[in-house]
């Protein structure tokens, strides 16, 4: 691939919003938060009370692999406060944050904010239900068994997901709340894992 | 939309009546007694259509995506239903669990701030799992009834949650776009739809396709048309790497990906840009060997503390049930 070639590529690869290949990043560097509900924990376990609880895109610097416990890396975040992360929980590069709606498709608009933002509220679009119905027959039926599949789908919540890890004996990696517990390093977190 | 595990082709889920592979443009423009327009100004209209080859914004993904949806739920025999019988359009409780392991991996993928939403297919003849923009993501009974873990449930969806976040279908629907717009211009065809197609390469070329449902469904026949021509073999390797990857994020254990790679089989119908499984298998083999941190670099993943946990009880009997809700064909 010539150079020409190649940068033609890349932008058109930026154009259309695919994802960006990995790149090295050392201690100091910083990292991207990438799964929802990222908990920032005190010390490097998934029991550990959560400092701050981080949504995909926000950014920490990172300070390296905890000594015994290489799977969690201490962190810092942007507003200060430091802790513990799950590796599973960040990433190199940035996810692609497309879906908040008030950047009608536009990414990097305020990571934190998305939760409460209804940017991931969607249901089966009003095009779609109509093409499905004047269609009718089993096109019909399908369009009421996804609107029923969707509510159920909604109904699974990041407590579910949370709660099935640690059963399941998977990775702790989404948390069961969007915020950190007032009072967290009191008690222990009810953080799902 | 893509079909990825399939042992038969796309076209055993009858989700298309027909195809216009190998017809030429002035076949199909003879066929139904269109005009060909071959004037200069048809000419730099065609050239325009291109501007449509843009990303798509929030809403027209839904749109497109839903309607796919719309035809693989019909095309696949209805969504699995309570065996009873007695709960209208209402959807088995199985879709409970499969929702919790996609989510899981949909929350942790590079697209986490989708709505996925994953379902079984009522279809228990192919072993197929698709998906769609927006995030939809449907597998069949069949291949549910040959799972041997979650592990292996956790790799197909991750498989489909790939596709959906490195947006290979999303290339079939600008392809479509472009596709339909250049028909339009050059059989002056009455395309439903089309001519709020050709009028946004004015208007930075994204679609209002809830509002427009003739278009919508225009769109929707073209990109399926595309998914059945097969898969691209780059797209399939790179869906099944970035599986692996989900899969050892979320603590599954991608050797389970390996035993699921080698439950398809090569069929002649997938065409010969599906690669065979035993290429997937190799690539596969390369980049989990390959996965070894640098000193005093993040090392994104690991294979320490994988696990292989087993299948929920209550699916297992679930899909392996005889009854069958969901929608009875009727050809349409």
């Amino acid at each position: 691939m010539t150079m020409r070639t190649r940068a033609a590529w890349v932008a058109l690869m930026l154009a259309l919003g695919f994802p960006s290949l990995a790149s090295a990043v050392a201690v100091g560097g910083s990292l991207y938060v990438k799964a929802k509900n990222t908990r920032v924990m005190e010390s490097p376990s998934p029991t550990a009370n959560a400092v701050v609880v981080l949504q995909p895109g926000e950014q920490v610097k990172w300070e390296g692999a905890d000594a015994k416990n290489k799977q969690w890396h201490k962190v810092k975040t942007a507003a200060g406060k430091k802790g513990f992360v799950f590796q599973s929980n960040l990433s190199t590069t940035a996810p692609n944050m497309e879906l908040v709606v008030e950047d009608k498709g536009k990414r990097q608009v305020n990571p934190a904010g998305f939760v409460a933002s209804g940017a991931a509220v969607k249901a089966l679009s009003p095009g779609a239900v109509e093409y499905g119905n004047k269609k009718g027959g089993n096109h019909k039926q399908a369009v009421a068994q996804l609107q029923s599949l969707e509510k159920k789908a909604k109904d699974v919540s990041t407590a579910d997901i949370a709660k099935h890890a640690k059963e399941a004996g998977l990775f702790p990696v989404v948390g069961a709340e969007a915020t950190a517990k007032s009072g967290a390093s009191k008690g222990k977190s009810k953080g799902g894992t | 939309m893509r079909g990825h595990w399939k042992t038969v082709a796309l076209a055993g889920l009858g989700l298309m009546a027909s195809s216009c592979k190998g017809v030429t443009l002035a076949q199909f423009a003879d066929k139904a007694g269109t005009v060909v327009n071959s004037s200069a100004a048809a000419t730099k209209e065609r050239a325009s259509c291109d501007k449509l080859n843009v990303e798509p914004t929030v809403t027209e993904e839904y749109a497109i995506g839903s309607a796919m949806a719309v035809h693989w739920v019909q095309g696949g025999g209805g969504l699995m239903a309570p065996t009873d019988g007695a709960k209208g359009t209402g959807v088995h409780d199985v879709h409970e669990y499969i929702n919790v392991v996609g989510k899981n991996l949909g929350a942790q993928s590079a697209r986490p701030t989708l709505e996925w939403t994953f379902g079984v297919l009522n279809d228990d003849k192919n072993f197929n799992a698709v998906s769609t923009p927006g995030a939809y993501v449907f597998v069949t009974r069949k291949l549910l009834s040959e799972l041997d873990n979650e592990s292996q449930l956790a790799g197909v969806l991750a498989h489909e949650i790939a596709h959906v976040v490195l947006k290979h279908s999303i290339k079939q629907y600008n392809a479509a776009k472009v596709s339909l717009c250049k028909t339009a211009v050059t059989m002056e065809a009455g395309i439903p739809g089309s001519g709020k197609l050709i009028a946004s390469t004015d208007s930075g070329g994204n679609l209002d396709l809830d509002g427009d449902s003739a278009l919508l469904g225009s769109l929707t026949e073209k990109v399926i048309e595309f998914a059945e021509s097969g898969n691209d073999k780059e797209q399939e390797y790179a869906a099944d790497e970035l599986a692996a990857r989900m899969m050892i994020s979320a603590g599954y254990d991608p050797n389970e990906y390996r035993t699921l790679l080698r439950k398809t089989t090569d069929g002649s119908s997938l065409g010969s840009r599906h690669p065979k499984k035993a290429d997937r298998e190799k690539r596969l083999v390369a980049f989990l060997d390959g996965l070894k941190s640098t000193q005093g670099e993040f090392a994104e993943l690991s294979l320490e503390g994988l696990h292989n946990p087993p299948l929920k009880p209550e699916l297992v009997a679930a899909v392996k049930s005889t009854s069958r809700g969901g929608v009875a064909k009727d050809g349409k």
